[in-house]
């Protein structure tokens, strides 16, 4: 097929479409249909008789406001990652969220290590807030990988390492509510090394979830 | 501000960004108009990006952007400058198809030549790279000898090794590599000759 035949036949297939949104929208789209569904998690499992804890205290308000904070910014930047021609740098946005958010927790993480290191507390005990803070991170994972594929893949692997980064905060803010409260091994791992695995392997999953063929095959079959 | 392409400066209903938000709206005149107009900044580009592309490699890539263009138009939006959308999108093509280029090359290996013997291998055509008339070549071809026929058709057309040529004719390798040299020679003479 030579170039005007192709143009030709790109342009019969021009039918009007729906431009996306701003990519500072298109988050707080996401992250309001995230936490509606979270906030749906939260009342099963408050029906399921299941503690959920709501605490008052400074540090634990002041982390979960960075790690919203962080979902939000994260999500800003993977959406503005598929729009062509605006700045990747936006993609630094979430660190400084990311950063009060670790340091939240920072005397926590330091208080465990002591203690783990000098056999003071188990590596057991807290698994069973593992399900629900997933099932928690599942729905919002999902869908910003959903509406990622609207996009322009043009850096598939920080976009979905974004993506990833955003809806495992939201997972932790999961774990938070359902947590018990009290600092174990397990919240450690979960928390700092459960973030940094998935949003280490959104980045190796990229370009499989966000890929060119994709679209392309998608123009093809409407040609 | 609002961003005129380099070949229509002046003219509104010619502005890029304008004739991309009419294509958004379904306006298929307007698409086609602004796909011919990028099309040679998009060449212009891809030349810079790899001058050593042949003709056709650099209409394959126009035409994986194109498609790429249209795939992700609903992404650009009419508020913003028209061109850094358009060369991000190409930007990022054209080092798809050098990622894809060496995946490819990664894959594949290298064809053993017909002929260990550079002597015994044929030049490319040295004008254009193509045969020119393929009419030509074949009359050409029919006035060999019977041996330097069979050795064109297996090695040349059929593409077949010397090893697969020597045991499907019953010749030796040496004899096919004389057969196949003598009729590159007379098929080069002949050929230039009617030119």
């Amino acid at each position: 097929m030579d170039t005007d035949e192709l143009i030709r036949a790109i342009a019969a297939d021009a039918a009007p479409i729906r431009r996306l949104p701003h990519p500072m929208t298109r988050a707080v789209i996401w992250l309001a249909l995230s936490a509606t569904y979270v906030a749906a998690v939260v009342a099963v499992y408050r029906v399921l008789g299941s503690p959920v804890i709501l605490s008052g205290d400074g540090r634990f308000l002041v982390e979960q406001l960075a790690t919203v904070a962080t979902a939000l910014t994260a999500a800003i930047a993977a959406f503005c990652c598929i729009v062509p021609g605006r700045s990747r740098l936006i993609a630094l946005a979430p660190l400084l969220p990311l950063a009060v958010w670790l340091a939240s927790m920072g005397e926590a993480c330091a208080a465990t290590l002591r203690l783990f290191f000098s056999g003071g507390i188990a590596a057991d005990g807290a698994w069973d807030c593992v399900p629900p803070s997933a099932l928690i991170g599942l729905g919002p994972a999902i869908l910003i990988l959903l509406m990622l594929r609207r996009g322009a893949p043009l850096y598939p692997r920080s976009t979905v390492a974004l993506g990833a980064l955003a809806a495992a905060a939201l997972g932790n803010l999961g774990l938070r509510l359902f947590h018990a409260g009290d600092v174990t091994v397990v919240m450690l791992i979960w928390q700092l090394a459960a973030v940094a695995g998935l949003t280490a392997l959104g980045g190796l999953m990229g370009p499989r979830l966000l890929a060119w063929q994709r679209l392309r095959l998608r123009v093809e079959g409407r040609g | 501000m609002r961003e005129l392409g380099p070949m229509n400066e002046g003219s509104d209903k010619d502005d890029l960004s304008y004739l991309m938000r009419l294509a958004q709206d379904g306006d298929r005149d307007a698409y086609a108009r602004l796909l011919r107009q990028i099309t040679p900044l998009l060449r212009g580009a891809i030349r810079r990006a790899r001058p050593f592309l042949q003709p056709h490699d650099v209409d394959d890539l126009l035409q994986m952007i194109l498609m790429a263009i249209h795939a992700v138009r609903a992404t650009y939006d009419p508020g913003r400058p028209f061109l850094p959308w358009l060369m991000a999108i190409a930007r990022n093509q054209i080092a798809e198809g050098g990622r894809r280029y060496a995946r490819r090359a990664g894959r594949e290996e290298p064809l053993p030549e017909t002929f260990s013997e550079a002597g015994a291998n044929i030049e490319a055509d040295v004008n254009n790279g193509s045969y020119g008339d393929p009419e030509a070549l074949k009359h050409a071809i029919a006035t060999l000898p019977p041996a330097q026929q069979q050795a064109i058709d297996m090695l040349k057309m059929k593409e077949m090794t010397l090893k697969e040529a020597a045991a499907a004719s019953g010749m030796s390798i040496a004899a096919l590599k004389t057969a196949t040299h003598r009729a590159m020679r007379a098929l080069r003479k002949a050929l230039l000759s009617e030119a």
